[in-house]
């Protein structure tokens, strides 16, 4: 197939993105959809059309975690580590919530039959709530309150939390001894630090950098932009973790800003750009035979996990100080999952673990929150009021 | 509704309400905070009153009734603390200074109780405008016609309150050379400005608020924006004009100032007030919010120009027997240096030209609003 016009990657691809923006554009506006969820389901239809419509190549791949980096990085320009320290509530909510993920999910997956260690893989990857959607729907909505600044700051946590425990995983696999898990933590830890160290190298230089240039308020977009593209791509070639040296560079940067200045919100025109391809490539990597395959255990992973973090982040919302309403609308909206999964398997592709496709339920599970993942953090939002209501008028 | 009774209250007894900014930690922006704010706030017994404002990232405190510069300042003490502490527990910064330097007045969103709905309908887009922050003093009074007398025999130091509060500067992201461009967004509703000229409350209450109800433009005394305007519900007069300082140690000792003040001119030494004197009013207004302590005044019985630093530096030495007497001179202490170094308003400016931000300056009064320099 590959003499036809429509399937050389450098036409596919562009034909997919303009595809999806006008879908996304026209139906946001007529259903008032995420524009992220109609990404998603534009990437999936046309990969599936006809089998290879949207190739996987490698710079898609780098574009992809460009896309989600710069995301990363703005997310991590937005937390405050202090708050740990003044509400220690959020770190006990944050770590019962993850951890009751993990287990849970883990015994699900175990009584459908599951093999131990695609079991623990999906536990460790269910932890995470993808900072990509959490991100694109604060922004698109405007939204202020303790929801939105707690699904941050807990899609922050728990995505850490989750690339540790799918490292020790993974480090378990490759030992095939589950006698190794000692040196498994040890590497991943060690893995986990030196990431960390790269984005917090990265985070004192770049500051200090635009302090020297001394007019950070026209440039500073653009040079912590080429930061993150650098970021990702060293990252990806040492085979550390792009997610969490592009999180801990965004967070140094912002604890060490001599000069504060904003930087523009999603990155401008080149955030919106590179988020439509992020999320038309996640879906594109689906298969239909596979999403259907994985359905039935999917569909009960997702109530599960949803449950459990409802419960787990309600739990401690009136000792956290908000409303027993907005704690539970806070876990209602840690829902999406979908764009930190596919990246982290990506990375993991190459290793020659072909998660994806031994691990069926997880190609629903993606497939289903992608879509749905945004949907349910836009209600939980508005539910809390802290969307602005258009009285723009 | 006529215009209810005047309620007599204790003279010089005092009062302060603080509207205080929101602000986001992560971009340093106003945010809609005060639902989860007052949620928080209202779990336990707060030291004196917490009230939501017209838009969701302003929240609005009050004192109780005090006779002393020391109560005041305690309990303002307190009501920052908890404030803090619970800015803390939600992540939310809270600081003083009359505008936010950089908001944009579009993205605020007005607090959900009907009647910000209601002048939110009425205004429309000068209420998000008025996301401004102001400080309001009261002074108890015996009676209507004192209430009335103190109203415009203060009118000639009015200037003294702008420019020792000012603390807004900037103003949608631009610096507007003022040192209070906050009045600027009172001075744009139609009933701002200065009470009318009448020293008797029957007269005030029949010859004016009855018929301006009868126009239908007011339905009470909440209509009316004026620089002072008289609380009948409270027994008191209401001084407007302040920017919310930097610090509650400058909010108390405003408010000692004025206390002292109004002890000296109910003493009656100074010429009556007249409808003449208004005849400067608005010129040295200006001067005041324009230029702060460095502009000048017109005086509006001898039309003599004066320095504004000199006339209040003047006025402080003259006021020491009376903040003797009230147990202030503490306050009076605070304002001396004010004069010399600078309001809140050069603060901010210094402050920006050292972090070359305006998050940088918004930075400034977030620490200086937890822990104040003296």
């Amino acid at each position: 197939m590959s003499e036809s016009f429509f399937l050389s990657p450098n036409l596919a691809w562009p034909l997919a993105l303009i595809l999806a923006w006008v879908a996304g554009e026209f139906g946001h506006r007529r259903t008032g959809l995420p524009r992220i969820s109609i990404y998603g389901l534009v990437g999936f239809v046309l990969a599936n059309l006809q089998s290879g419509l949207l190739p996987s190549s490698d710079s898609i791949v780098l574009l992809a975690n460009i896309a989600f980096g710069l995301i990363l990085f703005e997310l991590g320009y937005r937390i405050n580590l202090r708050w740990l320290r003044s509400n220690p509530w959020l770190g006990v909510t944050s770590l019962t919530e993850a951890l009751l993920t993990f287990i849970a999910v883990f015994y699900v997956a175990q009584a459908f039959g599951v093999e131990i260690i695609p079991s623990l893989l999906l536990a460790s990857l269910a932890m995470a709530t993808s900072p990509a959607a959490i991100l694109r729907v604060v922004n698109e909505e405007h939204s202020s309150g303790q929801v939105t600044e707690r699904i941050l700051h807990l899609s922050a946590f728990n995505c850490v939390l989750a690339v540790f425990t799918f490292k020790v995983v993974v480090g378990l696999w490759v030992f095939h001894t589950t006698g190794d898990i000692l040196h498994a933590l040890w590497n991943s830890l060690v893995f986990l630090m030196f990431s960390a160290l790269l984005g917090g190298l990265f985070g004192i230089a770049v500051p200090a950098l635009l302090s020297r240039l001394n007019n950070s308020e026209r440039d500073a977009t653009v040079v912590f932009a080429i930061a993150v593209i650098a970021l990702v791509a060293l990252t990806h070639a040492l085979d550390f973790s792009p997610v969490l040296a592009t999180l801990a560079f965004g967070l140094i940067a912002r604890h060490r800003r001599i000069a504060l200045s904003q930087a523009e919100k999603n990155f401008g025109t080149l955030g919106n750009l590179l988020t439509v391809l992020l999320f038309v490539f996640m879906s594109s990597t689906l298969e239909w035979s596979m999403v259907m395959a994985g359905a039935g255990l999917a569909l009960v992973l997702v109530i599960v996990r949803f449950a459990v973090k409802t419960l787990a982040v309600a739990a401690f919302s009136h000792v956290g100080g908000i409303t027993w309403r907005k704690g539970v609308l806070t876990g209602v909206a840690l829902t999406p999952l979908s764009a930190f999964v596919i990246l982290l398997l990506e990375q993991t592709r190459h290793l020659g673990i072909g998660l994806i496709e031994e691990l069926t339920a997880l190609a629903a599970i993606t497939l289903i929150l992608e879509v749905v993942g945004p949907i349910v953090t836009h209600w939980a939002l508005v539910l809390a009021k802290e969307v602005p209501d258009s009285d723009r008028s | 509704m006529p215009l209810e009774p005047f309620k007599s209250s204790a003279s010089l007894t005092m009062g302060v309400e603080l509207e205080l900014q929101l602000v986001n930690l992560s971009d340093l922006d106003l945010t809609a905070a005060s639902p989860d704010m007052l949620h928080l706030l209202r779990r336990a017994e707060f030291p004196g009153n917490v009230t939501p404002e017209v838009t969701e990232s302003m929240i609005e405190i009050n004192t109780d009734v005090h006779t002393s510069h020391t109560g005041m300042l305690a309990q303002l003490k307190l009501i920052r603390d908890r404030l803090l502490r619970a800015g803390d527990t939600l992540n939310v910064g809270i600081c003083g200074g009359g505008t936010h330097p950089f908001q944009h007045w579009a993205d605020r969103k007005i607090f959900a109780k009907p009647r910000f709905r209601e002048v939110s309908a009425i205004y429309g887009y000068l209420i998000k405008q008025f996301t401004v922050f102001g400080q309001h003093i009261h002074i108890g009074c015996s009676s209507g016609d004192e209430a009335l007398f103190l109203l415009h025999a203060l009118n000639r130091y009015i200037p003294h309150f702008i420019a020792l509060s000012a603390s807004s500067p900037y103003f949608q992201g631009v610096d507007t050379l003022f040192n209070s461009a906050r009045l600027n967004s009172v001075f744009a509703f139609p009933l701002s400005g200065r009470a009318p000229f009448l020293l008797r409350w029957e007269e005030f209450e029949r010859g004016y608020f009855a018929k301006m109800e009868h126009t239908g433009i007011v339905g009470s005394m909440k209509d009316f924006y004026w620089d002072i305007r008289p609380k009948p519900e409270y027994g008191t007069i209401e001084l407007r004009v302040c920017d919310t300082p930097l610090t509650v140690e400058r909010a108390a000792a405003l408010s000692a100032y004025l206390q002292a003040l109004c002890r000296y001119l109910l003493e009656r030494n100074e010429p009556e007030p007249a409808e003449d004197d208004y005849l400067v009013y608005n010129y040295n207004r200006f001067q005041a919010c324009r230029f702060g302590l460095d502009g000048t005044l017109v005086h509006p019985k001898s039309h003599e120009t004066l320095s504004l630093r000199e006339d209040i530096l003047t006025t402080l030495r003259h006021l020491e027997p009376h903040a003797a007497a009230l147990g202030s001179q503490d306050a009076l202490e605070h304002l001396y240096p004010v004069i010399y170094e600078g309001s809140d308003a050069s603060f901010l400016r210094r402050r920006y030209a050292e972090s070359g931000s305006l998050e940088g300056m918004v930075d400034a009064a977030l620490e200086r609003f937890r822990a104040p320099a003296r």
